[in-house]
């Protein structure tokens, strides 16, 4: 109870793949020990390249994914056309550092492809928005211990998009076997140029 | 004319009960473009003159009479751009804004209501003076399905079937008030806007350049759509109404 | 150790609270009744800091209600449960936080749909087939994971119901003075405490109509 970050558990993870990213979360939201609820999502998009993950506190979860679905859509309407991942994780960055001193008790994941460089892009952050830049793969949430060693032993350089889903979602579900406060479903995104794949995965539910 | 002791000041009546400051505001009006909007059964469309000022005006492929207010709404103005600008930028943050409050969209008329009350805001308060633009809003919710308004200066709206603003107003409103039929198709509604646009406008010769539409509508899944159009998809509405520039020799 | 408990049933949401106003060790009223009628389609039941309850579930019932007087359109019971969300989220972070938890059941009236929002004073808002707030939850939830079924009628939600308030009559260490039990469907929000108590509402007894003028039984 003491560690806001870990009332409601659950826990995303994103990784690069060959001109493709994959991005994961469970479905648990839980009070401390007891399930609440199997069914609640932790990655949202913001246009069709753009992927946020958010763990931590339920409450700063939805109300950072309605900031932020308020924040893309002006974006959208006022530049004409739809926010890049690089462009978004600056927004994360300055709306999470604008409560430095009260912050979100989150761990924001942004995974997306550049629709002009066609490039993956993976990045993540803390609580009040310092970035981390990644090549490989970005991890958070109450599994993040666990999904540093999965990510660290499965992953590989230029994984096909087939490979990446199996890959990130080994990785996920092996870490969250290990947590109490996570598990109970997930879900995984795998984002190509010009296809986005979401993949639903069944998993222990105890 | 005792018009010059009372125009001043936008709060000021005049001894005929009249507010100067709001009726110039519409006056400004209806010497920009026409603009008019025409409700079909399958949605809606918008469609206005652009008045191009030079040659050497740089000619912006983005539409700057027809603005997206949010995922089910586009608007039209008539009247000064910058006001507009301003107005729009409002309408889109407090429909954003109820978005996040109540996770579904604002129903269009009280989006339009809450523009209007903004105009109504500025024909009262001393010192400034009124927004000097009127919209017509193409919208569509589960209240009312597709729904058409239009506003002005004062902030009055009201809904229509098809209407029209800017200058020829008039005969747009009677070529309209002619044409309309209830069980209008959009494909209908938008040759009709092509026809009476191309009758309202000082210039004969029609093409992408001079004129911007937008519609809403709903696509194979039943989900709501607008799109502004693009000067490609213009000519080729001008093309398939026989009213584009290869029969400037007619 | 005030109870909240609802559950969707067919073409509705039943929900369960108990009776017991309670300040510290004194049981201080017996017919409490912990929910507010948002507007004709959605119940809000609450549980949580004393004085804040009532204040927090009466502010959302006005401004339920006034938007439906404002707009001549009541709110979706999923837009009130967001409203509440919202309106909870923005005193968490203020001088002093509301400490409420509370459960909206509502009737879609446009969409037909029966929803269940379970919403803590953290302002964490989930839809749920069947939720409950505090130590209720943890004697109800095996329960309801193992009794609940999707698209059960009215009746069998009520024999739900039933098991559940007894395993918390035996289990809980405090009388909590049995519970109202209130459902909304299309037709807007009943009591059916009768339902799941039939013991404690003997059918009233008509033996003699008697007509009475105003003014006479003073005289």
């Amino acid at each position: 109870m003491s560690n806001p970050q870990e009332i409601n558990g659950g826990s995303c993870v994103a990784m690069v793949g060959k001109d493709c990213v994959a991005i994961a979360c469970d479905l648990r939201m839980g009070s401390q020990g007891l399930g609440v609820s199997n069914d609640f999502e932790k990655v949202f998009n913001y246009g069709d390249n753009v992927y946020l993950g958010l763990t931590g506190l339920a409450t700063d979860v939805q109300t950072l994914h309605e900031v932020f679905r308020e924040k893309t859509n002006l974006y959208k309407m006022a530049e004409e056309r739809q926010i890049e991942p690089e462009t978004f994780a600056n927004l994360v960055s300055s709306t999470l550092y604008e409560k430095r001193f009260g912050p979100y008790f989150v761990g924001p994941i942004v995974a997306g492809i550049n629709s002009k460089t066609e490039k993956p892009f993976i990045c993540g952050f803390d609580l009040i928005g310092c970035i981390d830049f990644a090549k490989d793969f970005i991890v958070s949430g109450t599994a993040s211990d666990m999904l540093y060693g999965m990510c660290e032993s499965l992953w590989q350089p230029d994984l096909e998009p087939e490979d990446l889903f199996n890959t990130c979602s080994q990785a996920l579900m092996c870490a969250m076997d290990r947590d109490p406060l996570g598990g109970w479903g997930a879900i995984v995104w795998i984002i190509t140029k010009d296809k986005v794949v979401k993949k639903l995965l069944k998993t222990r539910q105890d | 004319m005792g018009s010059r002791r009372y125009d001043s000041r936008t709060t000021i009546f005049s001894p005929e009960g009249r507010l100067y400051q709001v009726e110039y505001a519409q006056e400004a009006i209806s010497h920009a473009g026409t603009a008019i909007g025409i409700l079909a059964k399958d949605g809606i469309v918008l469609a206005a003159e652009r008045k191009v000022t030079s040659k050497l005006l740089e000619q912006d492929t983005s539409a700057e009479k027809m603005y997206t207010l949010n995922e089910s709404m586009v608007c039209a103005v008539a009247g000064l751009n910058s006001d507009a600008g301003i107005l729009v930028q409002n309408a889109r943050k407090s429909a954003q804004d109820y978005l996040r409050t109540y996770n579904e969209e604002i129903p269009c008329e009280q989006l339009v209501k809450h523009v209007c009350n903004v105009k109504q805001g500025y024909t009262q308060h001393g010192g400034l003076r009124p927004f000097g633009v009127s919209f017509i809003y193409a919208g569509y919710d589960d209240i009312r399905q597709f729904q058409l308004y239009q506003s002005n200066p004062s902030g009055n709206y009201s809904g229509w079937k098809a209407t029209s603003m800017g200058a020829n107003k008039a005969s747009a409103q009677t070529l309209l008030r002619q044409d309309y039929k209830d069980d209008m198709t959009l494909a209908e509604a938008c040759e009709l806007a092509v026809k009476i646009l191309s009758k309202t406008m000082d210039n004969t010769n029609l093409t992408s350049e001079k004129l911007e539409f937008a519609t809403v509508s709903k696509d194979a899944k039943d989900h709501v759509v607008h799109r502004i159009w693009q000067p490609d998809q213009i000519d080729q509405l001008l093309k398939d109404s026989g009213l584009g520039k290869e029969e400037d020799d007619e | 150790m005030d109870i909240v408990l609802g559950l969707r049933i067919k073409g509705g949401v039943l929900v369960a609270t108990s009776k017991a106003a309670t300040r510290g060790i004194s049981v201080i009223k017996v017919g409490d009744d912990k929910t507010r009628e948002l507007n004709p389609n959605t119940l809000m039941a609450y549980t949580g800091e004393a004085g804040d309850t009532v204040q927090f579930a009466e502010y959302i019932m006005a401004n339920t209600r006034l938007y439906g007087i404002r707009h001549d359109i009541e709110l979706s019971p999923s837009a009130v449960a967001s409203f509440t969300r919202n309106q909870l989220a923005k005193a968490l972070r203020s001088r002093k936080p509301y400490q409420v938890n509370v459960l909206i059941a509502g009737f879609d009236p446009k969409t037909e749909k029966p929803t269940l929002n379970l919403i803590d004073y953290l302002a964490s808002n989930v839809e749920l087939p069947y939720a409950a707030h505090g130590y209720a939850a943890y004697y109800t939830m095996s329960l309801l994971d193992r009794h609940w079924k999707e698209g059960m009628t009215q009746e069998e939600g009520v024999v739900l119901m039933r098991m559940c308030i007894k395993e918390l009559q035996t289990r809980l260490p405090v009388d909590f003075k049995g519970v109202y039990v209130k459902v909304v469907d299309k037709d807007g929000i009943r009591d059916v405490s009768a339902l799941v108590y039939p013991d404690e509402y003997p059918e009233a007894e008509v033996t003699e109509e008697l007509e009475v003028q105003q003014g006479e039984i003073a005289a």
